[in-house]
């Protein structure tokens, strides 16, 4: 049986450790075809302006399903359905239609001072019509 | 109080900006900090539109108080200036008892949470002064061959003042003038990352708004706070290198 090499792992700074991984990956590409290296420009040109455009929030299992559930019935992209809804809740919210002090409850968080504690009946997975 | 030494025997490495921004930056953060100039060239004072002044060799050779020589910048940022009378502080330093010591002993007595030495590329009484006063030594280098020289000489040093029972809290490896588009810094960068490990600290991104900024005798903090020498390069949502990140690496070493 073949020795093992081991190597032992030098610990990095992380920033140093990202930007090496960069350009460890930018000198590769450079060693490919023209045509390739294009594709790949292209690719993470597509990539960093799509960047911009991305959140994460944490939302009930119960209503990604029901978005994903609607994204499938409607085939409409499940991001559009959700720019919609936060949109229609913005403007409702900036013209005063939606009150949130009936969820509000005391936060004990040292960074938020409020958190919204929803009803059960308000986020549920509605059973599929017909 | 933690004393900082940017040393490299070098010469442009960018030991005078690092020093001049990351003192800057320390006493925006609020800590109380002294910069000092043991560079005959007497550049700091420059920097921060001032003119030069023997700072030093009235602190050393005709013993003012620190307090008295040392020239209010800001708040909470103090320097002790420099010029061509900091060679006369190099003779009497050698000829002195203790030689070694007297730059420690005056530092350490003094009111400040940070010091900041920026060192001459130089290998003299005064720049073992500056190591063996030193906690944590800063080494600012260019991604070549030739800079990368002078800090093996500079770790050297430090081993030998080791070896005399100085005992240094840590050094970093600060590359400047970093251009992560040619391969030779690629080259360089990998190898410094394979030496020196933990001990790199992210680089500096060359900007020619570091050259204009001495021009106008301003700081990076007012004449260009989101340069990319400042806030490092994009990486999607993060910022990779800059003197914020080397900042908030210095502010890890003065909160242990």
């Amino acid at each position: 049986m073949a020795e093992k090499k081991f190597e032992r792992r030098t610990s990095l700074d992380p920033a140093v450790a990202d930007l090496l991984s960069g350009m460890e990956q930018r000198q590769a590409e450079s060693q490919l075809p023209r045509k390739e290296r294009e594709r790949l420009g292209r690719e993470r040109a597509k990539i960093q302006s799509r960047r911009e455009q991305r959140a994460t929030y944490d939302l009930p299992p119960a209503l990604r399903e029901e978005i994903r559930v609607m994204s499938e019935d409607l085939r409409i992209p499940a991001s559009q359905l959700v720019t919609l809804a936060l949109a229609r809740f913005m403007n409702d919210y900036n013209s005063g239609t939606i009150d949130l002090g009936k969820y509000k409850q005391p936060s004990r968080s040292p960074r938020y001072d409020w958190n919204l504690v929803f009803p059960d009946d308000l986020i549920r997975m509605k059973k599929k019509k017909g | 109080m933690k004393i900082f030494a940017f040393a490299n025997q070098k010469g442009g490495v960018g030991k005078t900006t690092t020093a001049v921004t990351l003192a800057d930056g320390l006493a925006r953060m609020k800590v109380k900090t002294l910069l000092v100039d043991l560079d005959p060239q007497g550049h700091l004072a420059l920097s921060f539109g001032l003119e030069k002044s023997p700072g030093l060799y009235r602190l050393i050779c005709l013993d003012e108080p620190l307090e008295k020589v040392a020239v209010r910048i800001s708040a909470n940022l103090d320097l002790l200036p420099g010029d061509k009378q900091t060679e006369k502080v190099k003779r009497q330093i050698a000829i002195s008892d203790f030689r070694e010591a007297i730059l420690a002993d005056i530092l350490h007595e003094a009111d400040y949470d940070a010091v900041l030495l920026d060192m001459a590329p130089s290998l003299d009484v005064l720049h073992i002064n500056g190591l063996i006063a030193a906690d944590w030594v800063v080494i600012p280098t260019r991604p070549d061959a030739l800079a990368l020289d002078g800090v093996k000489e500079i770790l050297t040093t430090m081993a030998e003042i080791n070896q005399n029972g100085h005992r240094y809290r840590g050094y970093s490896i600060l590359p400047t003038f970093f251009d992560r588009t040619t391969r030779e810094t690629f080259l360089q960068f990998q190898e410094l990352a394979k030496t020196f490990g933990e001990h790199l600290w992210p680089p500096i991104p060359q900007d020619t708004r570091v050259r204009e900024t001495v021009a106008y005798g301003k700081t990076l903090w007012d004449y260009s706070p989101n340069s990319v020498s400042m806030n490092g390069y994009k990486d999607g949502k993060q910022r990779l290198g800059g003197y914020k990140q080397v900042l908030a690496r210095m502010l890890e070493v003065i909160n242990g």
